[in-house]
């Protein structure tokens, strides 16, 4: 599959492995900086997450100036500037982010703040119109397996006094180094760790189908695929071995890589919307609605699914499929496995399930149409479309 | 030989400069004649300049939307609110010629957004209703994400497009 002009870009330097995050010190004196910044949440702090990280930092030179752990679950824009605020404050040249989408957020959207001199972040917001150098040394350290925020050049803040949820996608949000270190995912639980294992999987799927997929971005979809379907049961089944869960991580960040560079579709679409009408958390609608954006695209993206049939059944099932039968078959597949997790860690299957009202699905369908990821997706859905798929998810 | 025409670049800019006055007052004729134009602009915001650019001098074409009616403002610079640029007269001229889907040219980073993404989609949605006025079925087959579902025929497009929008443009000057 080559398409007729594409680009790929996977600039930071990935660090993975058991105790990586020892090496932070040296990460970020090849940067050129040591005054970091440590961005994070109270809850890691808690749970003693982001404490390893603050550990590794006291034995290096570089000299933490400031511990930001006020980002809330959203990432808003007043968060954006207290923390540009303290960045400049404290004279930090670093920011080492540690936590999830939010947390990764909230530091790409500082790093604009601090590069553009903005004042006003809605004027920074769209795709690919922010150019121009970071300058400023950027860690991500992901806590948990499913954004691959660590690796796209993608944010979304919300404006909590405007009521917008502001996207931005640019090169220069991109982190300089990624560190995977299975310490910063082994506490997670069972539930959490197979939702976003499914916001994973979902992310190199569509990846994988979408008009942008690219010979590069096809790697890192299927190798992601391929460790979710080796790793993810074994991590449901042993949530601390280190081994499994690194895996996972790196699964997490192959798929971040794939779709940071194809893009994502109809599922994302339609799960942004759940999300924002509904507050369906963005893992669980990915689960659920991830086989019926397949059904959906079959008629046009049926042998690409069937492509990735290998990578999400294995050899000898994809083998032992006829060619023509294997689009259908790697919708099965996925089904499969989401009623795996649905046994061991009650993972929804449907929308109701997940709280929504049959009476949403009308706004749910407005919002998912007007999705930057719809216009992505190999076939474009009318509104009564919409419907009736989501009707089919209930 | 020196090259002449569209195969030279400043060629390329004078016809993106000509397809832009036509696209131009397409949209504004589509706002008019079709209910769904209308009703996705009069979702923009009020007072709201969007502009398509070609990168880095131009040309460029803008409209301005208030009280949900949409004006034509040509190649003047206003201070966009939603700027769509092409990167190179190149990236431009197989959307602008019908050869390219909008979401295509997006999908192969052939242009950039400073803005609101959801605005931009709207856009989109317009341009394509705007696309199946101005271009044959065997065109539009390959750009647009579904049949052209036009609310007006062509010739009645056209009309408009060349005399009522011009002679409603002389009225209100
Ligand atoms: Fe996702």
């Amino acid at each position: 599959m080559i398409p007729d002009y594409y680009e790929f870009c996977n600039s930071a330097k990935i660090v993975s492995g058991s105790k990586a995050i020892e090496h932070i010190g040296y990460e970020l004196a090849a940067l050129g900086a040591s005054k970091p910044l440590v961005l994070t949440n109270k809850q890691l702090l808690e749970l003693k997450v982001a404490t390893v990280v603050l550990d590794a930092l006291k034995d290096t030179e570089a000299e933490v100036v400031a511990v930001y752990d006020d980002v809330p679950v959203d990432s808003s824009v007043a968060v954006v500037n207290d923390v540009a605020r303290v960045y400049r404050e404290t004279g930090a040249d670093a920011i080492v982010a540690v936590g999830g989408g939010s947390v990764l957020d909230t530091a790409k959207g500082a790093t604009i703040v601090l590069t553009h001199g903005a004042e006003d972040l809605m004027e920074y917001r769209g795709a690919e119109s922010l150019v121009g150098r970071r300058a400023i040394a950027f860690i991500a350290i992901p806590t948990t397996a499913g954004t691959g925020s660590e690796v796209t050049s993608a944010a979304v803040i919300k404006d909590t006094e405007r009521h917008v949820k502001m996207g931005f996608t640019s090169l220069s949000l991109l982190p300089d180094v990624a560190i995977l270190d299975p310490r910063m995912t082994t506490g997670l639980p069972p539930r959490l760790t197979a939702s976003t294992a499914m916001d994973a999987l979902t992310h190199a799927v569509e990846s994988f189908s979408c008009v942008q997929a690219n010979p590069l971005s096809d790697c890192y979809a299927r190798s992601a695929i391929d460790l979710i379907r080796e790793y993810l049961p074994k991590v449901m089944a042993d949530s601390k071995d280190p081994k499994t869960r690194l895996a996972l991580a790196n699964a997490a960040l192959l798929a971040g890589a794939a779709f940071s560079n194809a893009m994502v579709g109809i599922v994302h679409a339609m799960g942004h919307a759940t999300g924002g009408v509904a507050g369906v958390p963005h893992g669980d609608a990915m689960a659920i609605l991830l086989p019926h954006g397949m059904a959906y695209n079959l008629g046009c993206a049926g042998d690409r699914y069937g492509e990735l049939l290998l990578n999400l059944a294995g050899a000898e099932a994809y083998a032992a499929t006829p060619a023509a039968e294997r689009g259908t078959a790697a919708i099965a597949a996925v089904r499969a496995m989401m009623m795996s997790l649905h046994e061991s860690a009650g993972l929804p299957l449907t929308l109701a399930e997940a709280g929504v009202l049959p009476e949403q699905v009308p706004d749910i369908a407005k919002a998912a149409l007007n999705d930057g990821a719809m216009s992505m997706n190999p076939r474009q859905p009318t509104y009564e479309e919409l419907v009736e798929i989501l009707k089919g998810a209930l | 030989m020196a090259q002449r025409g569209w195969r030279t670049k400043r060629g390329r800019k004078a016809l993106a400069a000509v397809v832009y006055a036509v696209l131009g007052r397409g949209l504004v004729a589509s706002a008019r004649l079709d209910e769904r134009v209308r009703g996705e602009v009069r979702s923009w915001p009020d007072g709201a300049v969007v502009t398509l650019r070609i990168a880095p001098f131009g040309p460029q074409v803008s409209w301005r939307v208030s009280g949900g009616v949409l004006t034509y403002l040509g190649g003047a610079e206003a201070p966009a609110d939603l700027l769509v640029t092409f990167k190179s007269v190149d990236d431009a001229i197989p959307l602008l010629l019908g050869m390219q889907g909008v979401l295509a040219a997006f999908a192969e980073h052939r242009a950039t957004v400073r803005g609101d993404l959801a605005l931009a989609m709207s856009l989109v949605r317009c341009l394509h209703i705007v696309e199946g006025y101005l271009f044959p079925d065997i065109m539009t087959r390959r750009i647009l994400p579904h049949p052209a579902e036009r609310r007006a025929s062509h010739a009645t497009a056209y009309v408009f497009l060349l005399f009522r929008t011009a002679s409603l443009e002389g009225a209100a000057s």
